[in-house]
């Protein structure tokens, strides 16, 4: 009796030991091919954001990732990494040139092991904060009546994608975005950006009216 | 002696008050903002311009729509959107991502596109 509760307690603890040192050790591979596949040419990766102008961010290819493992949900990257899809309608900043989908596709094991490493790099700005993905109804309203947000975001409607291009797009946000970080990003936008071509809201907008929005959007199919 | 005063007063005024945007400033923040609708020329053709859009943006070079507004209604959708002069709330409001001098840069800008 007294060897087998013995057993059980090693066996849990060489499990633990065995899974958080291998995602460990498959986040430092995934950092090695970040370096290796230069993917810090277009990423940022090391916080916190450093634009002060509009050329500062018109100078980037591709959005800033150091705070990527409190934006995505889990799952999300490897899969994106694996098979990208876009997530822009045109390509970065662009008002002329449509998304050209030439983001490079990484072997799926590879793209599990930079996806490891990406969602090492988290915010302290983010969680805690109660938000979950649901379908909100008041969240769904300031959304769509009191501040148009589909005039710049794609989203899914009736089946149908609609809305306007210039912004990233919304259709699919239930499996890329942490609700959470959606929030934060509404609240607290120049931490993550300190320029950006999305109007800031935070100080327009009460705090339930956020967290309603919040919900509504990270709850987008 | 007195005009001196005025004088001195006034030259101080204008020497310490706060510079409006500067012209190429205001039309990087145009290109940047505003042309995601209303088109990089102003002619209301942006890329959010979309069938689907229940309202069209306005032509900023259109005299005849524009010479409507006064500088105080620009200024007052630039600064609290659509829905403060009963407009669609599709534009935004930038009271809160702008300075109060680059909007006035921007109504002057405006004022130029439609010549009006």
């Amino acid at each position: 009796m007294f060897n087998k509760k013995i057993f059980s307690f090693f066996a849990v603890f060489f499990l633990c030991f065995l899974f958080t040192g291998a995602n460990d050790l498959y986040a430092r591979d995934g950092a090695a091919l970040f370096t290796q596949n230069k993917c810090n040419a277009c990423h940022q990766v090391e916080g916190p954001a450093t634009d002060k102008t509009i050329e500062d961010l018109l100078r980037r290819n591709g959005p800033e990732l150091w705070y990527a493992g409190s934006k995505f949900r889990p799952g999300f990257l490897g899969k994106w990494l694996a098979d990208p899809q876009p997530i822009r309608p045109m390509e970065y900043y662009s008002l002329t040139e449509p998304n050209k989908n030439d983001h490079p596709r990484l072997p799926s094991e590879e793209a599990k092991a930079v996806a490891a490493y990406l969602m090492t790099l988290t915010s302290g700005d983010v969680g805690g904060a109660g938000i979950v993905a649901r379908k909100n109804i008041k969240g769904k309203k300031v959304f769509a009546k009191e501040f148009s947000c589909y005039g710049c975001h794609q989203m899914r409607s009736r089946g149908h994608i609609m809305g306007g291009l210039s912004g990233p797009s919304l259709a699919g946000a239930r499996e890329r975005l942490n609700p959470e970080w959606v929030y934060a990003y509404m609240v607290r936008p120049k931490v993550f950006k300190p320029v950006k071509d999305m109007p800031v809201y935070s100080g327009l907008v009460n705090d339930k009216k956020m967290r309603n929005l919040s919900e509504y959007v990270s709850n987008l199919d | 002696m007195r005009s001196i005063l005025y004088i001195f007063l006034f030259s101080s005024i204008l020497l310490t008050s706060v510079p409006a945007a500067d012209a190429a400033g205001v039309k990087e923040i145009y290109r940047f903002y505003c042309a995601q609708c209303h088109g990089l020329e102003g002619k209301g053709d942006g890329i959010n311009n979309r069938e689907e859009m229940p309202v069209t943006p306005r032509d900023h070079t259109s005299a005849g729509e524009m010479g409507k507004l006064t500088d105080e209604d620009i200024i007052s959708v630039i600064k609290e959107g659509g829905a403060a002069t009963s407009k669609s709330t599709l534009m935004p409001p930038f009271m809160k991502t702008l300075t109060d001098d680059e909007i006035i840069g921007l109504k002057d800008y405006l004022r130029e596109l439609c010549k009006c």
